[in-house]
């Protein structure tokens, strides 16, 4: 397991690689969602302060 | 009768919700891929001979400088057809890309200079391929910024699709930078003429982290492509249809 986690002498290079990259998907997953969510509270405001208007 | 389907596929009440279906089909196999992939790439592919364990940051590197090009491309694409056709739907997709395609250009700098620093003995130089992928961040901020600068987002649309389509020519650039000049990034080992350079242990995992990051762009853009829609549309009935559940 530690050998695994040595990665050869590579572990400052290869970890910080694969953590930066997992928070790239995670952080997508997140603005994502926080996007789509924004849109439809907006989407509900517009309809209630009046139908087709802007 | 053939146009049917392209009708449908530029109706926002159609997009919104068969995104909305199509989303889980995509994300499931997307995880169970980069598990796989991850697995594969961590554990079971054998060591290099030059590089040892550190070119295992192949697996994460190559997927993302692969979804930093291809987003860009689709976002180029989706530009072109929302100007010519005038067609809604193909801006939001392409509104959608640029947060996607920029995060992962990132991935691919941090990630690229991580395996320079060992390997080449630097974290940066000013090199054709390193160099062109900054460019394509800049790319992908300044068709955000130009985005945000205007509050009218049919006109937000069009500007911002000209610049997309104009940088479009960076993504041949650093495609065949390493190839074209004498550059310190290794040449292509996947996508080459006469088939990938490695052997399967460990051209399959990366083969499988291609395609799930692939398949998790096409999740993350339907998940945005559904915001861009509904903030795109003024129809009261369909809206209040699709936001009642």
């Amino acid at each position: 397991m530690s050998a695994f986690l040595d990665m050869g002498g590579y572990a400052a290079y290869v970890w910080p690689a694969y953590a930066v990259t997992l928070a790239v998907m995670v952080g997508n997953i997140i603005w994502a969602r926080r996007a789509l969510k924004r849109s439809r509270k907006e989407a509900l405001h517009r309809l209630a302060v009046g139908g087709t208007e802007k | 009768m053939a146009w049917t389907w392209f009708h449908r596929l530029a109706s926002p009440p159609h997009v919104y919700r068969v995104a909305g279906r199509l989303t889980p089909w995509l994300a499931w196999p997307a995880a169970a891929l980069i598990v796989a992939g991850l697995i594969g790439g961590l554990v079971l592919a054998p060591p290099d001979y030059q590089q040892g364990d550190g070119y295992r940051i192949i697996y994460v590197h190559a997927p993302s400088a692969w979804m930093s090009l291809m987003v860009y491309t689709t976002m180029a694409v989706a530009a072109a057809i929302g100007l010519i056709w005038r067609m809604k739907v193909a801006h939001a997709v392409a509104a959608s890309c640029a947060p996607i395609g920029a995060s992962f250009t990132f991935a691919a700098l941090v990630t690229g200079s991580l395996w320079g620093a060992p390997m080449w003995g630097t974290y940066w130089q000013w090199d054709p391929r390193l160099t062109s992928e900054l460019i394509l961040l800049f790319l992908y901020l300044g068709y955000m910024g130009l985005r945000s600068a205007f509050d009218d987002v049919q006109r937000a649309d069009r500007v911002s699709a000209v610049l997309a389509i104009v940088g479009v020519v960076n993504v041949p650039i650093i495609h065949y930078s390493v190839i074209w000049w004498n550059s310190l990034h290794q040449a292509p080992s996947v996508m080459r003429l006469g088939g990938p350079t490695m052997p399967a242990s460990m051209f399959v995992p990366l083969l499988m982290m291609l395609v799930g990051f692939t398949l998790f762009f096409g999740a993350l853009l339907l998940v945005r492509v559904r915001g861009e829609v509904l903030s795109r549309e003024r129809a009261a009935t369909w809206i209040r249809e699709a936001l009642r559940t």
